[in-house]
């Protein structure tokens, strides 16, 4: 089950998280829970694969937006850096940041499950 | 019943539009502290929602980049649409270019992403609510000088707001002061005003605790709602008790008309509208002082809407009957066709016959009564002309002129202008004006009636005896010939004081030397008591009733045998 210590560890900012969550611990919990099955991962994956970057960097944003509010740093930082390459349609090899995006999220994901 | 509450007290209504579930969720949870939340996933199902079921939507909190219909395109098609650009928006964005176009496009503000502390976005929130309504409201001054009340526009702005989100019962309540003008007239303005406030403070008094709000109107008129009472008797009579005691320019008498329990669908200005139908049904009668809206009423007003909004087509399709009653000489043994009163119908294609009592009246009361007048007289004499043609004689025909006509500087072009298309002459177009238009302005109306005998017409008063004409005026008069009012005649055989005024009337004629013609005679009885005193014109149903044209034409054809 996921805690706020769990999150600490991470290197989420509760405090800040919890803040925009008017200090409901519950309510956010179950915001960070839910982020683990957002479909705005996968769908920026394939759009990138397809080359359709303008479509990519509108899932980037998204997800940004959410991490932005739900203050899951070590995340919202990679996809800061993805969204922002992808805003000036940068051609370049997306791989290895896709992969520290996805590592992070499993290791969420694990937060949630166990 | 839920007791009203005001602007400030209710829960307003906010609307989240995000495709990010979390983030809907996460503000929602903010927002929820101080308002109603409803939520969208685009800017679509927003605009599906705002014209559907959500209708009091107090701020839109918007997102940008959505699917289906984004935010900038949501805010465009807001701004074109009257009813819900006046909502304010509030754009949520982490970008620095974003909140720049969306401020020009009309949004009030905007909140960055990742969202600020809860107290900043509540704050936020707050302020474009309230700037967004008071903008609304600057538009009208607030408050009435004289009485202290809100003011017409300002007390109907504040209506619609609360009832957006209220849903308590309420009346429409409309007062007017008796005779208000005669209090500025007889005592200044300065004791004009002092009444106007003391009416505002004695409504106030009576009805503190069922009012809401109320205001101030068309100098003596007052407006409130209140919350639905079933009876408004004891009310209405406490505000009779307080407003009668007084003394000289301070006694007053109100009129209330009330519309009770209007469905809220229905706009206010409206309700109010119907609660004065109400209230001046009852002017001038002294033996009421409130009245209720009802479906009587209702189908009433509707009923007279329809029949002015119909009185040019039925002129276009000659729906008006103009039908003849003759007039008999009785001064010899054999009664002699003498002339014809022209009378109007009216055969409406879809209400059937409707009868001069329920138009006349209405169209005197609003200037109408030119149009109708004006087609009887041209419909009058092109009959005239045809009797002439078929028969080689002419049938003087009597045609009522109203008082507004009178006023009219064409009036005298207008029937000459009818005379020479059907080559007729003054004297067979008679015109019958009645003797209250005389009382209410004689000085224009002797000057016109005096100018149309110059010119060869024959001037009628109509319903001699039932105005209020001095002995003075009576002998000043320019007229040809006094018609009796028929009340006199249908009641001179049952009391001796009709019988009295009668022969009064036939002797004012002799001193005028004018013949009288008597209407509404229904037997022989009546007719051998007005020979006797002296009676010469003879006119009613002992004769004829009034006949279309040609039905007429017997009376013509007995004539020339």
């Amino acid at each position: 089950m996921l805690t706020i210590e769990k999150l600490n560890e991470y290197g989420a900012n509760t405090k800040e998280g919890l803040a925009r969550c008017m200090g409901n611990e519950t309510l956010y919990l179950r915001l960070v829970t839910s982020l683990t099955a957002q479909p705005d991962f996968d769908r920026m994956r394939e759009q990138i694969a397809d080359h359709d970057l303008a479509s990519a960097f509108e899932s980037a944003h998204a997800m940004k937006g959410v991490l932005a509010n739900l203050s899951i740093t070590p995340l919202y930082e990679k996809v800061c850096e993805i969204t922002e390459l992808l805003r000036s349609r940068e051609e370049t090899d997306y791989q290895p940041l896709l992969e520290e995006i996805d590592t992070l999220r499993k290791t969420l994901k694990e937060l949630v499950e166990n | 019943m839920d007791r009203f509450i005001s602007a400030d007290e209710y829960k307003r209504r906010v609307m989240i539009i995000d495709d990010e579930e979390i983030n809907r969720l996460m503000l929602g949870n903010i927002l929820e502290t101080e308002y109603e939340v409803v939520f969208a996933k685009d800017g679509q199902e927003a605009w599906d929602l705002l014209h559907g079921e959500e209708k009091d939507i107090s701020l839109l909190l918007l997102d940008l980049l959505m699917p289906v219909m984004n935010g900038f395109e949501l805010i465009s098609k807001l701004n074109e649409d009257d009813e819900l650009k006046s909502i304010p928006v509030i754009v949520m964005t982490s970008e620095k270019e974003a909140e720049v176009k969306s401020i020009k496009l009309g949004a009030s503000d905007f909140i960055t992403k990742p969202y600020d502390m809860p107290e900043v976005i509540l704050a936020r929130c707050e302020r474009i609510i309230k700037l967004s309504e008071e903008t609304t409201l600057i538009h009208s001054t607030e408050k009435d000088a004289v009485t202290g009340l809100f003011t017409r526009d300002y007390f109907f702005e504040y209506i619609r707001q609360i009832e957006a989100h209220h849903n308590s019962s309420v009346d429409a309540l409309v007062f007017n002061i008796d005779h208000f003008h005669l209090v500025n007239e007889m005592y200044g303005r300065k004791t004009g005003d002092s009444v106007l406030v003391r009416v505002a403070n004695t409504l106030e008094e009576v009805l503190k605790e069922k009012e809401i709000i109320s205001c101030r109107t068309e100098a003596d008129t007052f407006y409130v709602l209140c919350e639905h009472i079933d009876d408004y008797t004891p009310f209405i009579a406490k505000i009779q008790e307080l407003l009668g005691n007084a003394s000289g320019s301070s006694k007053i008498r109100l009129r209330a008309g009330i519309y009770q329990e209007a469905a809220k669908d229905m706009e206010v200005e409206l309700r109010f509208d119907r609660a004065k139908i109400a209230c001046d049904r009852i002017r001038g009668d002294y033996s009421r002082t409130v009245a209720y809206y009802n479906n009587e009423l209702y189908q009433k007003s509707i009923y007279h809407e329809r029949l002015i909004r119909d009185v040019d087509d039925a002129i276009a399709n000659e729906d008006f009957k103009v039908f003849f009653q003759p007039k008999y000489d009785i001064t010899s043994d054999t009664p002699k066709l003498r002339s014809a009163e022209a009378l109007i119908r009216w055969q409406h294609p879809e209400l059937g016959m409707i009868s001069p009592g329920d138009f006349i009246p209405l169209f005197e009361s609003n200037g109408l009564i030119q149009k109708v007048d004006n087609y009887v007289w041209k419909t009058a004499a092109s009959q005239i002309r045809k009797w002439k043609e078929k028969y080689n004689y002419s049938v003087a025909v009597s045609v009522n002129v109203s008082r507004i006509d009178i006023f009219d500087p064409t009036l005298q072009d207008k029937l000459r202008t009818i005379l020479e298309e059907n080559g007729l002459d003054a004297s067979e177009l008679m015109l019958e004006i009645t003797e209250s238009a005389y009382a209410d302005s004689a000085n224009t109306l002797t000057e016109v009636a005096e100018s149309l005998r110059a010119s060869g017409f024959k001037i009628e008063m109509d319903d001699f005896g039932s105005g209020y004409s001095s002995l003075n005026m009576i002998t000043t008069l320019p007229i040809d010939v006094l018609k009796l009012d028929m009340k006199f005649v249908r009641n001179m055989e049952k009391d001796e004081k009709s019988l009295k005024l009668v022969e009064l009337i036939i002797d004012i004629a002799k001193f005028l030397d004018v013949p009288v013609v008597a209407e509404g005679v229904e037997t022989k009885s009546q007719l051998d008591t007005l020979k006797d005193l002296g009676c010469q014109v003879i006119q009613g149903y002992y004769f004829s009733k009034p006949v279309p044209a040609d039905e007429f034409e017997q009376f013509i054809e007995k004539e020339l045998k």
